[in-house]
């Protein structure tokens, strides 16, 4: 009877650690949540809580009619859709071919992409700067679109790479045997079966342009070029009291959609992540 | 199969993984080398294009001259690697522990809260830490010394102070993967093994050692070497903590990549900042070849 209580004072104390653990990790979030919803003046007031005292849409109404978030929306949907788009274009068959053909040079750009998949693209930014500028391409969202593909393409290459290589070679050989060609196997057979793959890295694709805001404020200039998540770096850069409930509100609206995507394939996350990374 | 079929299955081969590859040439292989030859020269602003070659002046200032930066940069990003690894292991190896311990039934909704901070785009999670948590005016970190009496800081503004704040963002934003990788080799372990270690009489600390450290080790390895290198990497909460263009709070805290970056956007010493480049690029190299990274099995 004793061993009972004990046991269960135990896991009343694990479950308030938990609950307080869980309520200090949300605390950045939460606050701002709570600011969103909050007047500009209930903020410098000390007595603060989590509860805004005078709640208010006017923070989100701002974000939805400002014209600057609505473009910047525009312009990161646009350039994610586009990146998107291009990247399966050119990976998926690479991909394929990779994990499929044999030929000569293909471990050697296997073991390259590796080492380049280490390089930080940020430290190259000057050189493709440089590199694009008599071109034209800078303070152009063709710009942008090229460095982002260029960017996850190593990737999306492994990555998927990586998945194709885990669809036994059979199935394939059955279709064939069965008179399929090489073009009706791929189509009805592999990228079917590939799907959680494409779309898991569709997705990463997605949200790395969605996230980034280094090349798109260090090509574009003026606000009127620039992604969401550029917008929001320079909306907290510049008149930063002023629009801390804007800044606030915005950043939940831009969370959001990412938040969603999270969610939802939660669980292709972190094979997503290590199955074209690091094998042990 | 006939030679012909072969040269055409191979010439194939090449033209579908072409695009792919021409884009990864272009945008990262190129660049690369580019950045090695700029490494060369003395270009900076005022060299746009009358830049000359200088040989290895840059690499000479970056690794012999220590007023130069690059050496203590290097240094910090090293303590910065350690202290966050460490911090982090060691938190996310507890916590998954107790999310383990039976009959702990919101266990899942524990484990989805905990995930926040993961799946929050990361930009904007530190953004909201500066302004929300850090700011000397409306932060809560003020206001709690406030409302306790306290003198109120800027917690950005020294070196130590800078260093903590970005661990501590740091460790908020990859403590929920680490977390989910260790829970995952957790589960993984037969449990078999503690029953008999139980009827051995084992202590939890010989448990601990000698079952559940061994076993979890393979599992977590791939993920521990991924975070560590975007630990060493990490260019996103230093830089925009603390030392945002127009808005440094005059902590001198550098990791290697917000260095290079400086040098390169700031103060536009671009030969100097490209010879950095290079030099973390080949400590990438070394450091991929100590750890045998990706997969070498499956080419």
């Amino acid at each position: 009877m004793k061993k009972r209580t004990r046991e269960r004072l135990g896991l009343a104390v694990l479950n308030i650690f938990f609950i307080i653990l869980c309520f200090v990790t949300l605390i950045p979030i939460l606050y701002a949540l709570s600011v969103s919803f909050s007047g500009t003046n209930s903020l410098l007031s000390s007595d603060f809580s989590f509860i805004p005292k005078s709640f208010t849409l006017a923070n989100y109404a701002e974000v939805f009619t400002g014209e600057d978030i609505m473009t910047w929306f525009g312009n990161s949907i646009l350039l994610a859709a586009a990146t998107v788009f291009i990247s399966l274009a050119v990976s998926v068959p690479a991909a394929y071919c990779f994990s499929r053909r044999s030929f000569p040079g293909r471990r050697l750009v296997l073991r390259w992409l590796v080492l380049l998949n280490s390089f930080p693209a940020i430290l190259s930014m000057f050189a493709v700067y440089r590199l694009l500028q008599p071109v034209g391409l800078v303070n152009h969202r063709l710009g942008l679109i090229i460095v982002y593909t260029g960017t996850m393409a190593v990737f999306s290459l492994w990555n998927m790479k990586g998945y194709f290589d885990t669809i036994p070679l059979d199935i394939e050989e059955a279709a064939r045997m069965d008179g399929a060609t090489d073009l009706q196997v791929v189509t009805r057979i592999v990228m079917p079966l590939a799907k959680p793959s494409v779309i898991v890295t569709a997705l990463m694709v997605l949200i790395y342009v969605w996230n980034e805001y280094i090349y798109a404020t260090t090509f574009m200039t003026g606000e009127a070029n620039y992604t969401l998540a550029a917008g929001l770096y320079a909306l907290q850069a510049t008149e930063m009291s002023g629009s801390w409930p804007v800044f606030a509100a915005a950043s939940i609206v831009v969370s959001l959609p990412v938040l969603i995507i999270f969610f939802l394939c939660q669980k292709h996350m972190t094979s997503g992540l290590t199955a074209g990374g690091v094998k042990g | 199969m006939t030679m012909k079929k072969q040269i055409k299955n191979v010439l194939m081969s090449y033209l579908v993984s072409g695009p792919s590859l021409l884009l990864i040439a272009l945008i990262v292989v190129f660049p690369i080398i580019y950045t090695f030859f700029i490494s060369l020269t003395n270009m900076s602003v005022y060299h746009w294009f009358d830049f000359t070659i200088i040989g290895l002046e840059n690499y000479w200032r970056a690794l012999f001259v220590f007023d130069s930066g690059f050496l203590s940069a290097l240094l910090a990003t090293v303590l910065w690697t350690a202290v966050n690894m460490v911090i982090q292991l060691v938190i996310a190896f507890i916590l998954a522990s107790l999310l383990n311990v039976k009959k702990l039934r919101l266990r899942k909704l524990y484990k989805t809260l905990l995930m926040f901070p993961w799946a929050m785009p990361g930009y904007v999670s530190i953004l909201l830490w500066k302004t929300g948590v850090f700011n000397s005016e409306f932060g809560l970190l003020n206001q709690l010394m406030e409302a306790l009496g306290q003198q109120t800081m800027r917690w950005l503004s020294t070196n130590v102070s800078a260093f903590i704040c970005c661990t501590v963002v740091n460790l908020w934003l990859a403590l929920p993967f680490m977390i989910m990788i260790m829970d995952g080799a957790l589960q993984s372990i037969d449990a078999s093994y503690y029953e008999s270690a139980l009827l051995a009489g084992a202590s939890w600390l010989a448990r601990t050692r000698y079952i559940t450290i061994p076993s979890i080790k393979p599992i977590i390895a791939p993920a521990v070497i991924i975070t560590v290198f975007t630990t060493f990497k990490q260019f996103d909460v230093v830089y925009l903590l603390t030392q945002q263009m127009g808005a440094r709070t005059g902590s001198d805290f550098h990791t290697i990549l917000t260095y290079a970056y400086e040098n390169a956007f700031v103060t536009n010493n671009y030969g100097y900042s490209s010879a950095i480049s290079i030099i973390i690029f080949l400590l990438m190299l070394a450091f991929s070849a100590r750890f045998k990274l990706a997969g070498e099995e499956t080419l």
